[in-house]
């Protein structure tokens, strides 16, 4: 018989549910995470307020990007499965230092993005709460901050409990989502008369091109490319998907692609109806708005947002939770987060540990009086730029994966380069932008990634050169290989 | 998702065999570039059918994710004629002395049922059929229980007495996994019942084999404690055979 010295007879990621999880539940966790309904009720206006009628290129040209992004990823999504996501992808191509870097900007970037639908919810959430009981901003915190509460309880219940059930929940609630925000953009569309799209204001329109300009779509291609985070996120379910080289490739580049296409879509009616949207949204009207033909439609549509940020919610803390799990089954992080629950089978104590920070960081912010916008876009801005630093490392790792494996392709090195260009791009055009507090946030996430690279360097040194722990094959899978 | 194929890819099938039968051939370690060169198949081409079958778990990649080794979804293709060893044979004598009722072994190739040692005077269901109602006969409950799913599509009510609801079923499930013996009355045939209890390999815990006692209905819903505690002595003794 053959001997095989490497294979284990026990994964290292053991204890997850393994191979349980149907195609449907891995689909709706990078749908859920990308949250499309919310998105492309929201972030068409941005696009469109800087790059005016050249949205449609910048979504376009943001689609493209994430196409070749997601393209790197599925060279590791169809070779292995991971509990870790994009980093434990990373650690095949680029080692320990990449890795670690990959596994911060994915905690700063999962984290956060369980802030931003925090605040999100909290904001949309309050503001319409408010308006339907009429009561004021100070009425719209208090809700907003109980809206937290229960979500935050709500989403760390749904995560213990196991990712089949938030699949399914998750899938239902996005659905129900992007059909009521779609009746919703398409009966503004037929009932406001066509009037000329709003003039370009972003920070590339004077450039003297004329027009939207070149400038504008190009700042418009931020926003849109924030609008497609997490849709990666269904790596992280490497270990429970059923068949995971299978489905876990097809569920990111699907959502990649409906994704895109809810957003053009969403541009186009937004285009052709200047303001409708803007006006259909609690926060950006700011006041109560009138009773008018418009308000079955606004509060549609706010009901819609804020369902999607409440499945982002669950969607994100999954993934968070499983990365979180891997490093600490690698022996970076404490080793209680890499525990599940004897039931449930899901890293339990990095749900109940991780959820009370995005939450506290609303809740405080809220007390503190800042406003709702702020703390939001202030959140998203710093996600953002977690995913596209991991978005870039896994890049870069893809085709060094294949080289050391010996198959790589022509293919996937254009696509590698021409993504991690886009996106260095991307990011350095962000950093220019940058206000001084996101500038110093950033700075401080950098001096604490590399003071937690010293620190472990010195005391676990062994546990980061082993990082990239994933779902490998045991004898129990190879045939002959073990006892039948 | 899948379009309805028109099989008109003869090459791309004809070279996805041809991949499988050189890992076999090659042995437990063969690398991507060696297939293609040994194949004279583009290595492009060479890694879209191998991430495929790899997809399909007809292979496996080892861990320096390099290699590739025939997966076990192979043994479907053929599976091997089981039959027990002559100790457990010895074993299943014993216990037959012992009950009136029908005692069989039977192992578990992933959801398949082979009958390795059927009682020859009382001769079982076939091993198809029960396979294809899981959720109605005790050996099939100790596999859904084992891989905590129900089967797809709906329950077939086989009689009066089956389990159809699905929430029934996974509580019936849970406590089959929490005692390791399924016990169903009437519920394949109206008359007949069984007990069966579950024998895991010694190493990892894996679920190998059910023991399954068969009797009337009304006698298999009794307590049975002294039954069930003398299926699982002989269980625990068949275990370290046939894993």
């Amino acid at each position: 018989m053959t001997r095989i010295p490497v294979l284990r007879s026990r994964s290292p990621v053991a204890g997850l549910r393994r191979r349980s999880l149907r195609p449907p539940g891995v689909f709706a966790q990078s749908v859920a995470t990308t949250a499309p309904a919310g998105a492309m009720a929201s972030t068409p206006l941005l696009v469109i307020a800087a790059a005016g009628n050249g949205a449609l290129w910048s979504f376009a040209i943001a689609a493209v990007v994430v196409g070749l992004v997601a393209a790197c990823i599925t060279v590791f999504a169809r070779r292995m499965a991971a509990a870790g996501g994009l980093y434990s992808f990373t650690a095949q191509g680029l080692g320990p230092g990449g890795a670690y870097a990959c596994a911060v900007a994915m905690v700063v970037g999962y984290g956060m993005l369980v802030a931003v639908t925090f605040a999100g919810v909290s904001w949309y959430g309050g503001a319409l709460v408010a308006r339907l009981a009429g009561g004021g901003d100070a009425f719209a915190a208090g809700v907003g901050v109980a809206l937290v509460v229960v979500l935050a309880i709500t989403v760390a219940v749904g995560a213990v409990r196991g990712v089949r059930l938030a699949g399914r929940v998750m899938l239902v609630i996005e659905a129900v989502s992007i059909g009521l925000i779609l009746v919703v953009l398409v009966a503004l569309a037929l009932t406001t008369a066509p009037g000329t799209p709003p003039a370009p204001v972003g920070a590339g329109s004077g450039s003297g091109l004329g027009g939207p300009g070149l400038g504008g779509i190009a700042v418009g291609v931020l926003p849109a490319l924030a609008a497609f985070i997490g849709f990666d996120s269904a790596a992280s379910l490497g270990v429970e998907a059923r068949r995971p080289f299978a489905s876990i490739p097809r569920a990111i580049t699907t959502t990649a692609a409906v994704a895109a296409v809810l957003y053009l879509v969403a541009t186009l009616v937004q285009l052709a109806t200047p303001g409708g949207a803007g006006r259909a949204t609690s926060p950006t009207s700011g006041v109560p708005a009138t009773v008018g033909d418009l308000s079955w439609a606004s509060v549609g549509m706010d009901v819609g947002i804020v369902a999607s940020f409440g499945a982002c919610a669950l969607a994100a803390l999954n993934t968070l939770v499983r990365v979180l799990f891997s490093l600490a089954r690698e022996g970076v992080a404490p080793a209680a987060l890499g525990r599940t629950h004897r039931r449930h089978l899901t890293p339990a104590v990095a749900v109940w540990v991780t959820v009370p920070v995005p939450a506290a960081v609303v809740v405080v912010g809220t007390a503190a009086g800042v406003a709702p916008a702020t703390v939001f876009g202030g959140l998203v801005a710093v996600a953002t730029l977690g995913f596209l630093a991991a978005y870039l490392l896994v890049c870069l790792a893809a085709p060094r994966f294949l080289a050391r494996i010996g198959e790589l392709t022509g293919g996937v090195v254009v696509a590698s380069v021409l993504a991690s260009a886009a996106l260095v791009a991307t990011v350095v055009v962000v950093v220019l932008h940058a206000s001084a507090g996101l500038l110093i946030t950033l700075a401080g996430l950098l001096v604490l990634g590399a003071g937690g690279w010293v620190v472990l360097r010195r005391r676990r040194g062994a546990a980061l050169r082993g990082m990239g722990v994933y779902d490998e094959t045991t004898t129990a899978d190879v045939l002959a290989a073990g006892p039948r | 998702m899948t379009s309805p194929i028109s099989g008109r890819q003869p090459q791309a099938v004809r070279s996805a065999l041809l991949i499988l039968e050189e890992v076999a051939a090659a042995g437990v370690g063969v690398t991507a570039k060696e297939i293609s060169a040994a194949l004279r198949i583009p290595p492009a081409t060479t890694y879209r059918l191998l991430n495929l079958l790899v997809a399909e778990e007809y292979l496996v990649r080892l861990p320096d994710l390099g290699g590739f080794a025939l997966g076990r979804r192979i043994a479907n293709l053929a599976p091997a004629p089981l039959s027990a060893p002559t100790a457990a044979r010895d074993v299943m004598r014993r216990l037959r002395e012992r009950v009136r009722w029908g005692a069989h072994l039977v192992a578990y190739d992933r959801h398949r049922f082979l009958f390795v040692d059927p009682d020859p005077d009382h001769p079982p269901t076939d091993a198809d059929e029960l396979a294809r109602h899981p959720h109605a006969n005790g050996l099939g409950r100790l596999l859904l229980a084992e891989h905590d799913e129900l089967p797809d599509g709906p329950l077939a009510r086989l009689t009066p007495r089956t389990v159809v609801d699905r929430d029934e079923l996974e509580v019936a499930l849970v406590e089959v996994a929490r005692t390791g013996l399924a016990r169903q009355c009437g519920e394949f045939h109206a008359a007949r019942g069984c007990l069966a209890v579950a024998i895991r390999a010694p190493g990892d815990g894996r679920l190998v084999a059910g023991l399954a006692l068969t009797g009337p209905a009304d006698r298999v819903a009794a307590p049975n404690t002294e039954l069930i505690e003398l299926l699982r002595e002989h269980a625990a003794e068949l275990a370290p055979l046939l894993a």
